[in-house]
């Protein structure tokens, strides 16, 4: 038995069935076991429909599992939710077109009571660290569409949680732009410390990123493989150029393809 | 400044020719006042008695504020319940429907009955029901019509219900507020008007065009049509500034 408070996500057996017993029943999330390590990166990947977005909204309690049990920092998802665990990032930024990027990033701590002059003081410590001080009193529309997810991303860090869940939220980015969020990303990370549940169905991105790669499949929607990502904690833009991503790449690609294990291109990551 | 005077001239210009061109056929082809007055006759009844002029559209105006406010505050109750019981959504929808179908102006003089025909009150409610209906569609739409994707933003931070109608919902509907006061502003002046027509205090611009037409005036009579046209004019433009002034975050996206 794995010890819930040192995981930063626990699901033992989950399942997520849509309209259960009705005729358009769909098993979303079928016998789901997964563990995230405090401090861990963990990418959910796999084809539409393969219950990624599910898996993530079960952690969130934004739907709630059909069956099993799911811990999320110790504490069920919804005491989570309660208690602002995590912070989460969406595909969109869904950022409100009526606050200033400042007050966008000061939203949650409003919600939890902070008072004013705390407030703004995180929050410009936040876009510091998303290298958006110049912006703090821009528009959201006045941004693009990257900075506009830097700024998301500094509202999910702003109470400071121990999680942080990201549903592909590089996913409408354009690929120069999406690759140096990744770089950011990562920086956040190491200067942080978060643990982050990242869905997203990019292969180079999940391996780029992640410490284990967790690959689904679709109906229904399972784990079928997790990959062992082992490129060390500091990776740059050499990193996407060597053998040991490439060969990551490959293991991850085997295994979406349904070749388990990826059996070769896993001893060659076994080999490094 | 210089692309705003570019987007001001040629409405300007196409204006005075126009009203060259009306002046000219008028007097070349001497046609007679009923038929069609010169612009020149309207302006000198138009400017003959201002203070007339601006005591009449003021009347007609107050009416129609008092319809616009409220028509405005009713309509954004029945839109705050419509948003908040599902229950009042269906009952209202139909009804606010049914409501815009009735050609409100034909319930005037059954509302002079039912009201002092010699107080402003009937004139009031017209104007009121008319403006009632596009305030409650489009205040409806804005608390409705939110991202599904802000509304999970804001469940994942946990937000009560009410703080997701006072963080999300009421700013995103306010641009729809906007847009429903820009169509019923201009519309209250026009109900106010109207709703004259079917007796009661003669001090109005509507009761003043009928009786000028009546005795043969039709220089005045369009005379006072320009102070109608001023009035709603006017009522559009400061619904226009106030909404530039309250929703600044939407300037990129807006139009007239």
């Amino acid at each position: 038995m794995t010890d819930a408070t040192q995981t930063a996500v626990l699901a033992e057996g989950v399942w997520k069935i849509f309209n259960e017993g009705q005729s358009g029943e769909v098993t979303a999330l079928q016998d789901i076991d997964m563990t995230v390590q405090t401090g861990e990166f963990v990418s959910l990947i796999g084809p539409s429909g393969c219950g990624k977005s599910t898996l993530l909204r079960v952690i969130a309690d934004l739907t709630e599992a059909t069956r099993g049990e799911m811990t999320v920092a110790g504490v069920t998802p919804h005491e989570a939710r309660q208690k602002q665990l995590y912070g989460m990032a969406f595909q969109q930024a869904a950022l409100f077109e009526w606050r200033t990027v400042r007050r966008n990033v000061e939203l949650p701590l409003e919600l939890m009571g902070w008072s004013k002059d705390k407030r703004r003081e995180r929050a410009l410590e936040l876009l510091e660290m998303v290298q958006l001080s110049d912006f703090a009193e821009h528009r959201p529309w006045q941004l693009s569409g990257g900075m506009q997810q830097r700024v998301a991303i500094a509202r999910s860090l702003a109470v400071d949680p121990p999680l942080l869940l990201m549903d592909e939220p590089f996913g409408a980015l354009d690929e120069m732009t999406r690759e140096r969020m990744q770089n950011e990303l990562l920086r956040i990370r190491r200067e942080t410390g978060k643990s982050i549940v990242f869905v997203t169905h990019s292969i180079p991105e999940a391996v780029y990123l992640s410490d284990r790669v967790v690959v689904m499949s679709p109906r229904p929607g399972r784990i079928t493989d997790i990959v062992p990502v082992p490129l060390g904690a500091d990776r740059d833009e050499d990193t996407r150029e060597s053998d040991d991503f490439f060969h990551a790449v490959t293991a991850v690609r085997e295994a979406l393809r349904g070749r388990v294990g990826g059996a070769e291109a896993r001893a060659r990551i076994g080999e490094v | 400044m210089t692309d705003r005077l570019r987007f001001i001239w040629p409405p300007i210009l196409i204006g005075v020719l126009v009203l060259a061109a009306w002046q000219a056929i008028v007097v070349v082809q001497d046609i007679q006042p009923y038929l069609l007055p010169a612009p020149s006759l309207i302006a000198e009844n138009f400017f003959g008695d201002v203070s007339l002029m601006w005591g009449t559209a003021i009347y007609t105006a107050t009416t129609a504020f008092l319809g616009l406010v409220l028509g405005t505050i009713v309509g954004v109750i029945m839109a705050f319940l419509a948003q908040r019981f599902i229950v009042v959504n269906n009952l209202i929808t139909p009804l606010a429907a049914g409501l815009a179908a009735v050609p409100i102006i034909a319930l005037t003089p059954i509302l002079n009955n039912m009201f002092s025909i010699t107080s402003r009150t009937p004139r009031v409610l017209v104007t009121m029901i008319i403006v009632f209906f596009p305030m409650l569609v489009n205040v409806t739409r804005g608390l409705v019509q939110v991202q599904p994707v802000q509304l999970e933003l804001m469940r994942s931070m946990n937000a009560k219900p009410r703080t997701v109608l006072r963080i999300l919902r009421v700013p995103n509907a306010i641009p729809f507020f906007f847009t429903g006061l820009k169509i019923a502003a201009p519309l209250s002046v026009i109900a106010a008007l109207v709703a004259e027509y079917f007796g009661g205090p003669q001090e109005g611009l509507g009761s003043r065009i009928a009786s000028s037409a009546a005795n043969t005036a039709y220089g005045r009579a369009w005379a006072y049509v320009v102070a109608a046209i001023i009035t709603g004019l006017v009522f559009y433009l400061v619904t226009i500034a106030l909404e530039r002034w309250t929703t600044p975050w939407a300037d990129r996206s807006r139009s007239a």
